[in-house]
Formats: structure tokens, sequence, C-alpha cells
């Protein structure tokens, strides 16, 4: 039988007594939107207002600091004829894609040894988040020594290694451009992925593996059939908003190439700041912000969608 | 408060208190704020807040808060503050910005005139930084130019004492300095003004423009803007590493302090830095204009200002604020305390003593007389700052440098420019 707290469960003023504040907070609706009040303001302040006035945006002509003209699509008409824009969808996909890949399976592959006892296994926990705790800008910094011609210690690796005999231009050349962010994204997100498969992995009762190791199940058998269909919902949900978050991601890209060489590197989130911020048409720059929003929304529902079914 | 109830109760009662009680009057502002970018030059930046600010703050009780943004955050910030129209009242400005925030900041033609008179006149390339439909909007303080950064030493290793007046002459000294180790670095990624610097003025010197003075008709598709491609596409690969194609403003500075590079083109924060902190590097670093080609020698045209933002609380106060900052007592002491670093655009300035100390920073004063505003010979423009922010002309030499045909750039960058310019 559920129970109900003490304090809802106490009744409603009885009609005739007289106002009261206290009588007031005693009342279940009012009380209740009292304590959602702050949480319902705050999202509406932070995030449906951006997000409406964001929208609204897109639809006007609006360089910086005029009135703004409404074009209803005339944005988004104007970007299916901008070659950029089309370079900025495809590399903002190849980054999201390959991204997500390489963390699932790198933060699977981390979960599951965090999930084994060793000696410093909390020491050893504590350290795999670093990459997720230090400040993107500042991580990316070191990224940038990483990867210079000169002083990168990946191409000192390699010459002194003997496997090339001058060193790689990471960030200047396009391919590789688009490798070397996708290698900082990984390295970045590895660890988020990490720490919540684990703390799924957590939640999955050893009897099971012991009852299925009993029946003849190989470890691959038991990853596959035991572990992953109970991780499932965890695995969606970090997906998901590990696809969000790469997806309009600003900073890494902003501080190591901002979208260059000749737009290899270009994603949404730096084209629309560009455009907006340093173009000063806000509407345009309003534009492409949002053109990531149907996929990233089909996403959502897609994933929300499987989720429930199960 | 034993209870939540009580403590919300108190809560709500104090919030409701606070938002229904005595609000200030609209008296007369006790302080104004400055909004600047951090200036390569320290003392620039401590001048003003040690000296300055204190001196008005003294004169007349008013306190000057001095609010510096990161190097390429400025625009952002006058963004956030133009749209929400709340922040600073007088903000330092470059490039055609003035343009873009022009309806939002003050017609300051008086305060122009009168410190025109004064220490003028005026250089006429400024004006049309400045000057929307015949009212000064921004005063101008000085230019941060982009020239070319050089080694003396390694130019002398190839027999080079003299910078090279053509840009083909510096093709063949970079060639041979490449062979030797010392390859060039000009920038040709998604910096703001390394790239826009020395690329800007390379298609104007062979005679290619980007759009007409009608601000409309695309003029880039040209044999003039053939052959500056096609130099580019020469330099990049037979003087430069291929990391330029990724470097944004930082890497060519880092590049030349970490002696990767013996030339590259740059404002002269690196001659600065070099003197400071690379004692050595600082005796063989030498600056010389923009080499000319075919048709001319130019530069790129950065000019900083001050504007004061419509919605200030007092805008004859911020007025007041310029005029006196403006005066020759006080300017000069603060263009002397910025090492040089911005060439004034006041005649009377020509023969300051700032230019003694140093000489090897005259060329930024010389360049000012063959310096234009990106776009040019465009009028300045909403639509300038978005083929800059996409980086139009950036891009096209950029990708020819990888390699891509020269027909094929320009015309991307041709049907990038007509969608910005509305062209027909």
């Amino acid at each position: 039988m559920a129970v109900r707290p003490a304090s809802l469960a106490r009744p409603a003023p009885v009609a005739g007594r007289p106002f009261t504040l206290r009588g007031l907070l005693e009342r279940e609706g009012v009380f209740s939107w009292l304590m959602l009040g702050p949480g319902v303001a705050f999202l509406l302040a932070f995030v449906a207002y951006p997000f409406f006035y964001g929208i609204s945006l897109s639809l006007q002509d609006r360089p910086v600091t005029r009135p703004g003209v409404f074009v209803g699509l005339a944005n988004f008409a104007a970007l299916t004829h901008d070659a950029v824009f089309w370079q900025v969808t495809r590399n903002t996909f190849v980054y999201t894609i390959v991204t997500t890949i390489l963390k699932l399976v790198g933060g699977m592959a981390l979960a599951l040894v965090m999930n084994q006892t060793f000696r410093g296994k909390n020491l050893a926990r504590a350290f795999v988040l670093l990459p997720f705790i230090v400040p993107t800008v500042l991580s990316t910094i070191a990224w940038m020594w990483i990867l210079d011609p000169t002083f990168s210690v990946v191409n000192w690796l390699l010459v002194h290694g003997g496997v090339i005999t001058s060193g790689f231009s990471w960030l200047g050349n396009a391919s590789l451009a688009m490798v070397s962010i996708i290698v900082v994204n990984t390295w970045r997100g590895v660890p988020f992925y990490g720490i919540t498969l684990l703390a799924g992995l957590q939640t999955i009762s050893p009897d099971l593996h012991e009852a299925a190791a009993i029946d003849g199940a190989s470890a691959r058998q038991r990853f596959v059939y035991v572990t992953l269909p109970i991780l499932k919902p965890v695995v969606i949900i970090v997906t998901m908003f590990s696809v969000i978050f790469t997806f309009s991601d600003f900073q890494l890209v902003y501080a190591l190439t901002n979208g260059g060489p000749a737009n290899a590197t270009n994603i949404f989130a730096i084209y629309a700041f560009n455009l907006g911020m340093l173009g000063g048409q806000l509407g345009l720059g309003a534009a492409v912000a949002l053109s990531m929003l149907p996929a990233l929304a089909l996403l959502i529902v897609a994933l929300t969608l499987y989720l429930r079914r199960d | 408060m034993r209870t939540r109830r009580e403590f919300l109760t108190v809560t709500v009662v104090l919030g409701a208190a606070a938002a229904l009680g005595p609000r200030s009057t609209g008296a007369a502002p006790k302080s104004m704020s400055v909004l600047h970018e951090s200036s390569f030059i320290k003392a620039f930046d401590e001048f003003f807040v040690k000296k300055l600010a204190l001196e008005y703050e003294k004169l007349t009780g008013i306190k000057i808060n001095y609010e510096p943004v990161s190097v390429g955050s400025l625009l952002t910030r006058m963004t956030t503050v133009a749209e929400t129209r709340s922040g600073p009242e007088v903000t330092a400005t470059g490039f055609n910005w003035p343009w873009l925030f022009e309806q939002s900041l003050v017609d300051v033609t008086d305060l122009a005139n009168e410190i025109g008179q004064k220490l003028g006149p005026w250089y006429d390339s400024v004006t049309d930084a400045v000057v929307i439909n015949r009212k000064w909007k921004g005063l101008p303080w000085g230019n941060i130019g982009q020239l070319e950064v050089y080694r003396t030493d390694w130019f002398k290793e190839v027999g080079v004492t003299k910078f090279p007046d053509t840009w083909e002459e510096l093709l063949d000294v970079g060639r041979k300095l490449k062979q030797k180790g010392h390859p060039f670095g000009f920038e040709l990624g998604h910096g703001w003004g390394d790239n826009h610097g020395w690329l800007y003025p390379l298609l104007w010197s062979y005679g290619g423009r980007e759009v007409d003075r009608d601000g409309k008709t695309v003029l880039l598709d040209s044999d003039e803007t053939a052959r500056a491609v096609d130099f580019c596409r020469r330099f990049y690969k037979e003087t430069m590493l291929e990391d330029v194609l990724g470097w944004t403003d930082v890497n060519n500075n880092k590049a030349f302090l970490g002696e990767q590079i013996s030339c590259t083109n740059n404002a002269s924060s690196i001659l600065v830095v070099a003197k400071r902190d690379f004692p050595e590097l600082g005796r063989v670093t030498d600056h010389a204009l923009n080499p000319q080609g075919p048709k001319g020698r130019y530069h790129l045209l950065n000019p900083q200002s001050h504007s004061i933002f419509t919605f200030a609380q007092d805008v004859n106060a911020a007025k007041a604020f310029l005029r006196w900052l403006y005066d020759d007592r006080q300017l000069s002491a603060w263009l002397v305390a910025g090492d040089a670093y911005y060439a004034p655009f006041l005649h009377a300035y020509d023969n300051h003593p700032m230019w003694n100390p140093e000489p090897r920073y005259i060329p930024y004063k010389e360049s000012l007389k063959t310096s234009r505003l990106p776009g040019w010979p465009g009028p300045p423009s909403h639509a300038m700052s978005e083929s800059m922010a996409k980086y139009a002309v950036v891009d096209m030499f950029a990708k020819a440098c990888q390699g891509a045909p020269t027909k094929e750039v320009i015309a991307a960058a041709v049907l990038q420019l007509k969608q910005i310019y509305k062209a027909k």
C-alpha cells in the first residue's frame, strides 16, 4: 500500500477558517507550486526564453542593434544555397558520429576495467575523470602544444621511433585536423561514458553472471546476453546526452582551429557564432544554430520511444 | 526557523520587501565604465588604470572603471552590451565596427572636429571606418598595423640586408630561407587579424577587389585575383610550413618567438615580446612594409577608436571624459605608454617623440597612408563583416594552397560573396 507523506496527508483548511499565510501554505496545490516555482522560472528564463527568442531571430533579417524584419524562412533558404553550410553540416555529422562511437567503445572498455577489483581502484577512478573535470579551454591549450608541428610530443615519438621522417601537420592538414579534433573530443568524453556506464554496471547483480557462468556461458556470452541488455537504458541515455553535447560542441574546436583550415573543421556552433557575433548577422546565425534542432529532436524522440518500448 | 514553511514565509516576505522597497533615484553617475580589449602592451592598460582613471576621478569625482576583455572577444562583448542595452558607457572599437553598431553609438562629430582642429587634421583613411552618414561615431586613437616581421640575421644568411620590395622578390628570398630550414609562416587559417592582415593587401596589390564602391557588385572574378591566388599558392608551397593553413592568430607569434619561422605578417607585438622576454631574438627582429605587387602596396586598416553607447546614463558626462582623454596632455602620454603599438591618426603626432626610442616601429606609421579596411573599395557595412566572418577571401587563398584549381576557388568565393552582398 502506498503511504503518503505526512505533510501531504494533512486535511485542507476547513471552509470558514480565517485566512492566514500558514493556512495558504498548508494547501497542497499552493505549496507544490511554490516548491516548483523557482525551477520552472529558471527553466523558463534560461531555457525556454532563449529557445523561443532564437526561433524568433532565425525568422528575421536582424543585423546587430538594428530592428529585425520578419523574413519567414528566408534565412534557412539562404543556407541551402550556402556551400559552407553544407560543409559544416557534413563536418558536424562526421565529428559527432565518429566521436560517439569511439567514446562509447572506449567508455565501455573503461567501465568494464574499472568494475574489476584491483589495488588502487579508487585512485584510478579519480584520475580517469580528470579529462572531464579540467576546463575544456585549458586542456585544449595543452592539446595545441601536443599537436604543434615542432613541439608535438606525438611527432617527436613518431620521428624518433623511426615511423616517419618529418612531423605531421596535425591542424594544418584538412584531414588530420578533423582527426585531431575527434581525438581530443574522444579523450575528453570517454570518462563521462566510463563513469556513467560503471554506475550502470554496478547495479547488475553478480548472481546473474554466476548463474550464466554455471550454465556454461563464456565471458563474451555473459557480456552480450547479461550485461548489455541490462545496461541498455544507461547506454541509450548516455549516448543521447553525448550526441547532444558533441553536436553543439564549441570550445574545443574554437580554441584549436576555429573551423579552419578552409572550413575543414567548421561545425554548427562555430559557424553560428561567427555569423552572429563576428558577422553581426544575428538572424542568420540563429538559423544555423537552429539547423541542429531537427536532427537532435529526431534522435531524442527515437531513443526515447525505443526506451519506452522496452 | 523551525520548519521549512517558516523559512519559506520569511523568504517570501523578504523577497517582496526587496522588490517593493525604495528604488535609487536617477542621480548623476558617480562612475563610468570603459570597455577595452586587453592590450598586448601591458603598460598601455596600466597607464589608463593607474594614471588616467585616477587623475580623472581626482578632477571630477567620477570614477572610471576600465573593463578589459581578452584579445578577440571585444566584438562579442560589444554585441552583448548593445543588444541588452546595458553595460559600459564607452567602448573601444576596431575595423568597421562603428558601422555595425551605428544605431547604438552617439554622434561625436563635435568632439572629432575639436580634436581635429587641435591635433589634426585626421588621416583621410580613418574616416571610412568611423564617419557614417557624415557623423563621427568613434574617435580613433591609433591603428594596429599588420606588417612584415622578419629575422634580419637569417635574411643576411641568404645575402639579403634590405627587406624585399615586391612579393616576387620576397618569394625568392623565402625559397632560399626554407631550403636553409628557416621557412616563412603567414597565417592562412581561421584567425581574425593575421590572416586578413596580409591576404587582403596581397589581393589589392595584384589589382584584385572583393566588391565595388556600390557595395553590391562583386568584382572578385578577375585576372588580377587569379594572379594573386596563383602567387599565394607558390608563396605557400615554396616558402612556408604546411601548418599555417590551420593557424589562428596566436600561432605565428608563437612560431616566430619559438624560432620556427623567419618571416610573418603581424602587429608589432612580436618585437615587443621578443625585446622583453627574448632579448637575443629582439635584436635580430625587424619590421618592413608589405611588399608591393603589380598594382601597388597595401596594408590592412584596423583603427582603434572610442565610441559612446546611446544608452549611456549620462552621454554628456561620457563626452566630457573623452574630450579630456583626447587632450594632448593625456593622449600623448598614453600613446607613449603604448610603446608605439598604436599608430595615431592625427597628423600632429607624425613626428611625436613616441616614435624616437624604437625606430623599428616607424613602418607602422608609414603604413597608414596605404591602409584600407577589409572589403575595400566597397563601403564598410554589415555585409563586409559577414564576408570576414565567413572567411570568404581567406578561404579562397587557403583552398588554392591546399591544391584546388584557381578558377574553382575564385568561383566558390564569388558565389559566397554574391550571396553576402545580395548581388544580382
